[in-house]
């Protein structure tokens, strides 16, 4: 049973983890260098129509949407698509151009719509200051190292105060 | 006539019913405290199932209102019809507002009564009394919008006799039976750990009692709310035509923003029933939990919100805004009351712990539900400020969504394996090395399958690694104690994990690699696309016997196997045109087919749109393997053990402790007098060692 534990124990040793992390890297690089992008037009027509809002209905994308607006600027993105002359952020742009009105549903970063990305990351930055903070006091106090807090002091009066023995 | 007038007076009477149980009961509760008579708390559990008795009665009555096509009732011109179909005529009671608050209102009025069940020898004691109350509020509450802003039995026009059923989308698939009641089960579920959450603050007894008593409502209700929002995923695939599952609408972020604190509720809640710690947080997470299921209610059946099936403009808007800000006023006014009770003594020794990688989870379930929220809002934000219209849609919540479910998932990957209050480097190098190698493993099969981009790849790395953690525990466990190793939180905790990973693994790959293809089908021509053939037979029109729908649809042979017949449904009533798609579901990839605008019948020429979707089937399994996992979570497990009190001071150099492996539904937890956990010096429950063998 030594012998087994010891083996585990020489088997899961850094060389273990090193090639376990160097396969991990290579497999990782060859599978993201080999993107090849949409495979037809129409994936690169979905992947651009998933960004464009439908006109006239509540929320949806070009994408998901079934009505003749979403079908006509559909078509319209089809017809880039297979021209292929532009970039996919320039069709958004010529689909926002064309058709007018707030069509895109990633908003802007500038202005009031600034906010919807600003927000999330203060968020997430407090969630994480606040972690970190609360982690650094309960060192402290492990450590007894923290400053007495009032409310420290106070009960320690109130011990004084209540000791039979003092004077 | 004697139909009609039945129908909405004995309606109204079941409503009557219920709000009057609920305000009897409540105010003999409050009575029954205030005067101490145990005669009157012993009596308010009855009220409970006076106010079941009032909303099971008004839930038959406009089901038979629906059944017998009583157009007499404002209702039922509005989502009734002759034409319906029997299951669909059924589930017509929750396809628009008035008769979803009815749902609603059954479905709490069943949570109140389970309540008075289930406590039924406790009746006496304050806590449960309070818990009861605030069941009974809410319960009048509902009723109330069922009276009122919300009146699912008042009188339609004279001389109405048709009307055009429900929408043609809540009439053509079976899951519209199943995904609003569930949902429903889960949504109104967590207000009996919220009740009990308030009858704490209440009753002063913020130990942590209460959160042992609602343990498994919490899981139940959590478990049914990601059921439901998995039905509704499969139910918007299946018939919305746009081959997702996922749309980032208004309506489904309503569901998925309790759900996301839900999450983060009943992992925290672990630190507390061990530790004694993050009372106030646990307590703001399902008070969250509750007051964002009503204001989803309200921001999708007020009219403020469009989304593709948000309904209701009217004021029933107003009463849930209200309600939201009395559950916030009410809720923090307790908080700040009981302060000092609130505190804790204890810390937390180590980020690199259990605990830590619990905070570290509540961290990103609050930061996504903040993300979710404010996505949903922020276009009235900028309405208001700015008077434009703007739109935040799937792109946005995809972006922002993404990187957090990356670090979720290593954070799955690591918990399990992590022991309560500190880890070395030697512990976690022995217990995540074969995780690892689980995910070196995901990694080099998705690469030699084909996979490419290295936001898919490190998902499925992950997943692998999050698998590895999750199965290793499992084993661990029946090695030790048969098949009772699956049973209990922490190992039922796994099992969900796995759904959990299969999902996530299953959404990273549909998202990533669906490829889509519009091919135009000749009568006599076989067409080859993706690795499949397409072969028009014809192109046939079907009317159903009620002559209310009529469906265009191309029969397509598909691999020479078998005919899809993806389809335009017309609605004739509605005048609702409506894309019906047809999948082939296997285990590896769904081949999706919607028919393109037009064809004619009869005609030899269709154009269809085709989707390859790789892995769509496991995200219904792995929401099979959820269900079960909270299953087995609900059981208690073997060992156990004596109860103790949670741990709130550090250990004094004794090392890492090594008891991942502890059951912590073994763990119980019960409260001191005081209402605070009894401090154990360098108490700890029964150590365990890893199990038989190494992993």
């Amino acid at each position: 049973m030594s012998g087994r534990s010891a083996l585990n124990r020489r088997v899961k040793s850094w060389p273990g983890w090193v090639l376990m992390v160097v396969i991990a890297i290579a497999f990782v690089v060859v599978g993201s260098t080999r993107s090849s992008g949409p495979q037809t037009p129409e994936d690169r027509v979905d992947e651009i129509t998933q960004r464009i809002a439908c006109p006239v209905c509540d929320g949806e994308s070009v994408f998901e949407s079934q009505n003749n607006s979403s079908r006509s600027i559909r078509n319209r993105v089809e017809q880039l698509v297979r021209d292929n002359e532009l970039e996919d952020q320039e069709i958004v742009d010529e689909i926002v151009n064309a058709f007018g009105g707030d069509l895109l549903l990633v908003p802007k970063a500038s202005g009031l719509d600034a906010l919807v990305w600003l927000l999330p990351a203060m968020g997430l930055v407090i969630g994480v200051s606040g972690l970190a903070v609360a982690f650094r006091r309960w060192r402290l106090e492990a450590a007894g190292t923290a400053e007495a807090t009032a409310a420290d002091r106070a009960l320690v009066e109130a011990a004084l105060a209540d000791d039979p023995d003092e004077p | 006539m004697i139909a009609a007038s039945l129908n909405s007076a004995f309606g109204r009477a079941g409503l009557l019913l219920m709000l009057a149980a609920s305000i009897v009961g409540g105010l003999s509760i409050v009575f029954g405290i205030w005067q101490n008579d145990r005669r009157l708390l012993r009596q308010a559990p009855r009220y409970a199932w006076l106010a079941l008795a009032g909303s099971v009665l008004a839930a038959v009555m406009m089901q038979r209102a629906l059944i017998t096509r009583d157009f007499s009732l404002a209702y039922v011109q509005q989502v009734g019809s002759a034409d319906t179909p029997v299951l669909y005529n059924f589930a017509a009671m929750w396809s628009a507002l008035e008769g979803s608050i009815l749902l609603w209102g059954l479905t709490l009025a069943g949570f109140t009564a389970a309540v008075a069940w289930r406590f039924r020898r406790r009746s006496n004691d304050e806590l449960v009394a309070w818990a009861l109350f605030v069941m009974f509020v809410v319960t009048a509450f509902f009723a109330m919008l069922s009276f009122g802003p919300a009146d699912a039995f008042a009188a339609g026009a004279p001389n109405v006799f048709e009307g055009p059923g429900p929408n043609p989308l809540l009439q053509n698939h079976i899951l519209v039976l199943f995904h609003p009641p569930i949902l429903y089960l889960g949504y109104v579920g967590f207000t009996v750990p919220f009740a009990f959450a308030i009858a704490a603050l209440i009753t002063g007894r913020l130990g942590e009692g209460w959160l042992a008593e609602t343990r498994r409502w919490a899981l139940f209700s959590w478990s049914f709310l990601s059921i439901g929002i998995l039905l509704g995923g499969w139910w918007s695939y299946e018939v919305l035509g746009w081959s997702g599952v996922w749309a980032w609408d208004p309506v489904e972020n309503a569901s998925l923003l309790p759900w996301l604190t839900g999450t983060a509720y009943i992992h925290s809640v672990l630190v507390q029933e061990r530790r004694g710690m993050l009372r106030v947080w646990n307590l703001s997470l399902l008070i969250s939990t509750f007051a964002l299921t009503i204001l989803g209610t309200f921001l999708t059946r007020s009219g403020v919100i469009n989304s593709v099936h948000a309904f209701g403009d009217g004021p029933v808007g107003s009463w849930l805004l209200g309600a939201f800000v009395v559950i916030m006023i009410v809720s923090l006014g307790l908080i700040f009351w009981r302060g000092d009770r609130l505190r804790s003594p204890g810390s937390i020794d180590s980020p690199i712990s259990r605990e830590g990688a619990f905070l570290a989870n509540n961290v990103l379930f609050t930061v996504f539900a903040f993300i979710v929220l404010l996505g949903t809002v922020f276009p009235l934000l900028v309405e208001a400020l700015q008077d434009r219209r703007t739109v935040v849609g799937a792109p946005y919540f995809d972006r922002l969504t993404m990187p957090i479910g990356i670090v979720m998932l290593f954070l799955m990957a690591i918990a399990p394996v992590l022991p309560w209050r500190k880890a070395s480097q030697e512990l976690l190098s022995t217990r995540l090395f074969w995780p690892g190698w689980c995910g070196v493993g995901a990694i080099v099969f998705s690469v030699l399958v084909g996979a490419d981009g290295w936001a898919p790849i490190i998902a499925f790395g992950l997943g692998g690694f999050a698998a590895g953690a999750a199965l290793r525990q499992i084993v661990l466990a029946t090695r030790r104690q048969g098949w009772r190793g699956f049973v209990g939180r922490a190992n039922g905790g796994m099992v969900v994990h796995l759904g959990v990973i299969l999902i996530a693994v299953a959404l990273a790959a549909s998202n990533s690699f669906t490829h889509s293809a519009t091919l135009e089908l000749r009568d006599g021509d076989v067409v080859e696309w993706g690795g499949h053939t397409f072969a028009l037979e014809s192109v046939t029109v079907d009317i159903n016997a009620a002559e209310s729908e009529r469906a265009l649809k191309a029969n397509v042979l598909l691999d020479g196997e078998q005919v899809y017949r993806p389809a335009i449904t017309t609605y004739l009533n509605q005048g609702i045109t409506v894309g019906t798609p047809s999948v082939r579901t296997g285990l590896a990839k769904d081949v999706y087919l919607t028919l393109e605008p037009g064809a004619e019948p009869g005609g030899d020429v269709a154009v269809i749109r085709v989707f390859i979707k790789p892995m769509i089937l496991w995200l219904w399994i792995g929401g099979l393997i959820m269900a079960v996992g909270t299953l087995l979570a609900a059981f208690p497990g073997q060992r156990q053990r004596k109860a103790v009190d949670p741990v709130s001071a550090p250990v004094g150099g004794s090392g890492p402790p090594d008891d991942d492996a502890v059951d912590e539904s073994a763990a119980g937890t019960k409260d001191s007098t005081d209402g605070r956990p009894r401090v154990e010096v360098g108490a700890r429950s029964t150590r365990t060692g890893e199990g038989s063998g190494e992993l």
